[in-house]
């Protein structure tokens, strides 16, 4: 009887996470958790890159999702072993270098401001910043796509300036337009669907960024700059 | 007396490739009564019948025999239920399932295919049971 | 061709799911119950991941425009063909101008209807499961209605199907072994420790020892999950990263969330545990209100159990494509 085979033997459910080590955990059998050590930055996101294109070779591989700073490997059976799995990846991110995706740059037309721009005020409340300001400095900055995910096509972009971090909302938004501007944390990004989203708007861009029918259906990949070009500014 | 040991797996085997070879994918021997029956499958639709089984008189007059449509184990009634001390006779409908040919996980309904009353059943649960075996006896209605 | 003649919300096409799209943002979506799809499509003559119609709103029907195999499986009850109750996990032929009908299941989820050369919507991004939040996919990216005509691809396993049908043993009676039965009322569903286990107290314990009810506002996106709401001793930030079905994420407010098929692939809320893939098809066939349990498992078992499911769908394949063989030859 498989079914009451239920003793535990120690887990290795959290690897431990001290400042310099990555680690990884399991979700259900067949994937398995890496995250990054330190700090939410380029450097980080860097090496991610490259594991993810030594993992994406290993042959027992089913599917990879790069997150922010750690990646998900779904393996295409439950391993054997799931220690020796543990290892090869923990392996795997000692060994990686960190590489430089070289991505394209995308222009991202935006209409700052607006209806749609919901939560700008309460942004400039939270910065301390005049909408003028918070705008300018959006579009001022430069980005990076450093995964995608949650939507199709959604790029999380890395390169928000500190001044206007703004923490998701605990009530999130139940009907929110595709293509709002949004800042989520530290991250900024594209609406990719209407629906419900926690991120804030402050602005709208009509740019179709996702083409279910196409070979490259995401026009975002990892290692993208994207650039926000404001194309009307209504304050 | 054969000299053959049908008992030795690669003698089985050996015998198993020469009739595949041949083209033969069913091989049926029934006893007692004697029956064989071999399967010659050459397309999607041709068989040669070296011999055959009398098969039971579907349009004659009461009773009918439900027959096992190929080998397997015979499971009466219904697989989830356990109502199998049905008591007998009943009136069953044409597509009623009286019972199923298991072939590993594979079930065969069984039904009498017009309202009928279903009086015997002829094998017991489980029994393995070869084509053309009786399994049920019922009587037709009109 | 097939006509939808009846249906509620949310019946979808659906295959094995999108795979390999998790990193441009696109969910595998997929059949709730696969296994079930798995065996229908087998049982019908198609490969294994031909796309079926899901069926979770009853009463729900079908015409059928000409002669057609097909098969109803998931669900427990009988469907009806022209009013003449059929098996389930049993191929019947159908002829043409045919109505299929499935009514309210007694106690489980979902019904599927595999058809001979399957469902012939376009594949996109090597599926045809409908995912409803892009709205592509399936039937035009969206539920079906009644009045959708389905095309249906070649099928020449027509005259393999005795006309009293071909049925397997069901899943849940030939793999008895190793899937747990109910416990007073209570599914089992086998779940693996999550990143941030070690964060809530005594060892997860109030999320295993208690049971759980599945909350009505559950659908294939996810199941949540009301009980007594538990709360990880230090709260964290968490970075976004991908996720699979089976999932069982903690939001602030201490009820757990399973993802289900259309599950998003990112998350970012402390997981507690994730349920083994060879469980998560119970779990698809668990009703809204119905009772769950967690039950700690290991590797080894969900390895176990993924061998044996394995094992019995290969039997099933080589045996139906054999007694279809038989039959055929001794017609």
């Amino acid at each position: 009887m498989i079914a009451i085979l239920n003793s535990h033997g120690p887990l290795r459910e959290i690897v431990p996470a001290t400042r310099s080590l990555a680690r990884v955990s399991s979700i259900g059998a067949r994937a398995f958790l890496l995250e990054a050590p330190g700090e939410f930055d380029l450097a980080a996101q860097r090496r991610i890159w490259a594991l993810s294109q030594t993992v994406r070779g290993w042959t027992d591989i089913s599917e990879i999702v790069p997150g922010m700073t750690n990646l998900l490997a779904i393996f295409r059976e439950t391993p054997e072993d799931p220690e020796s799995v543990v290892a090869r990846l923990l392996e795997a991110w000692d060994d990686a270098r960190s590489i430089d995706l070289v991505g394209k740059t995308i222009e991202v037309p935006v209409h700052y401001g607006g209806e749609h721009a919901i939560d700008l005020p309460a942004l400039c409340d939270l910065a301390g910043l005049g909408d003028r300001e918070v705008v300018r400095i959006h579009h001022e900055a430069t980005y990076r796509v450093f995964a995608l995910g949650s939507a199709p096509g959604f790029g999380y972009l890395h390169g928000l300036d500190p001044r206007i971090y703004m923490p998701r909302k605990t009530v999130p938004s139940l009907k929110m337009a595709k293509g709002c501007v949004t800042i989520g944390g530290m991250q900024t990004g594209v609406a990719m669907l209407t629906g419900p989203n926690g991120w804030n708007s402050i602005g709208f861009a009509e740019l179709q960024m996702f083409d279910p029918m196409s070979s490259t259906p995401a026009m975002m990949a990892p290692g993208d700059t994207v650039r926000f070009v404001p194309a009307w500014i209504e304050l | 007396m054969s000299a053959i040991d049908f008992s030795d797996p690669s003698t089985i085997a050996l015998l198993a490739d020469a009739l595949t070879a041949a083209g033969v994918s069913g091989l049926e021997i029934s006893r007692p009564g004697g029956q064989l029956r071999i399967v010659v499958a050459a397309g999607e639709e041709t068989r040669i019948d070296v011999s055959v089984t009398a098969r039971p008189d579907s349009r004659g007059v009461s009773p009918v025999v439900v027959r096992a449509p190929m080998a397997g184990h015979f499971c009466p009634g219904h697989l989830s239920g356990s109502a199998v001390s049905d008591s007998l006779p009943r009136p069953v409908s044409g597509s009623e399932v009286l019972g199923f040919v298991r072939i590993g996980p594979v079930l065969l309904p069984l039904n009498a295919g017009r309202p009928a009353v279903l009086t015997k059943r002829l094998a017991e649960p489980d029994a393995l049971v070869g084509f053309g075996d009786p399994l049920f006896e019922i009587e037709p209605q009109s | 061709m097939i006509e939808i003649v009846e249906t509620g919300p949310f019946n979808t096409v659906q295959d094995l799911g999108r795979q390999g799209y998790r990193d441009i943002g696109v969910s595998a979506s997929g059949a709730m119950d696969p296994l079930a799809v798995r065996i229908g499509n087998l049982l019908v003559g198609n490969d294994e991941g031909a796309a079926a119609i899901e069926v979770q709103t009853f009463p729900f029907g079908l015409r059928f425009d000409r002669r057609t195999i097909f098969a109803v499986t998931g669900a427990d009850g009988a469907p009806a063909l022209d009013g003449v109750e059929l098996l389930s996990w049993c191929a019947y032929t159908a002829e043409a101008g045919q109505v299929l009908e499935l009514r309210h299941p007694p106690s489980l989820a979902r019904a599927y209807v595999s058809v001979g050369g399957g469902l012939d919507v376009p594949a996109v991004m090597g599926s045809r499961s409908t995912s409803l939040r892009g709205g592509f996919g399936g039937n035009a990216g969206r539920p079906l209605v009644k009045g959708d005509r389905i095309a249906l691809g070649d099928s020449a396993d027509i005259v393999a199907v005795p006309a009293s049908g071909l049925a397997v043993v069901e899943p849940v009676v030939a793999l008895r072994d190793v899937f747990p039965d109910f416990v007073d009322g209570t599914l089992p569903v086998r779940a693996l420790p999550g990143g941030e286990h070690a964060l809530f107290p005594d060892d997860g314990d109030a999320f295993w020892s208690q049971t759980w009810k599945i909350s009505s506002r559950s659908d294939r996106t996810g199941y949540r999950l009301s009980g007594e709401p538990i709360k990880p001793t230090t709260s964290i930030e968490m970075r976004s990263h991908g996720v699979v079905p089976g999932v069982i994420q903690v939001p602030p407010g201490g009820e757990p969330i399973v993802q289900m098929s259309d599950a998003n692939t990112a998350g970012g809320y402390p997981k507690i545990a994730g349920v083994i893939e060879c469980d998560l098809w119970r779990l698809g066939q668990a009703r809204i209100g119905s009772r769950i349990r967690f039950v700690r498992s290991t590797h080894a078992e969900a390895r176990a159990v993924e061998q044996a499911v394995a094992r019995y769908v290969e039997d099933v394949r080589n045996t139906s494509a054999m007694v279809k063989r038989a039959l055929r030859a001794m017609a």
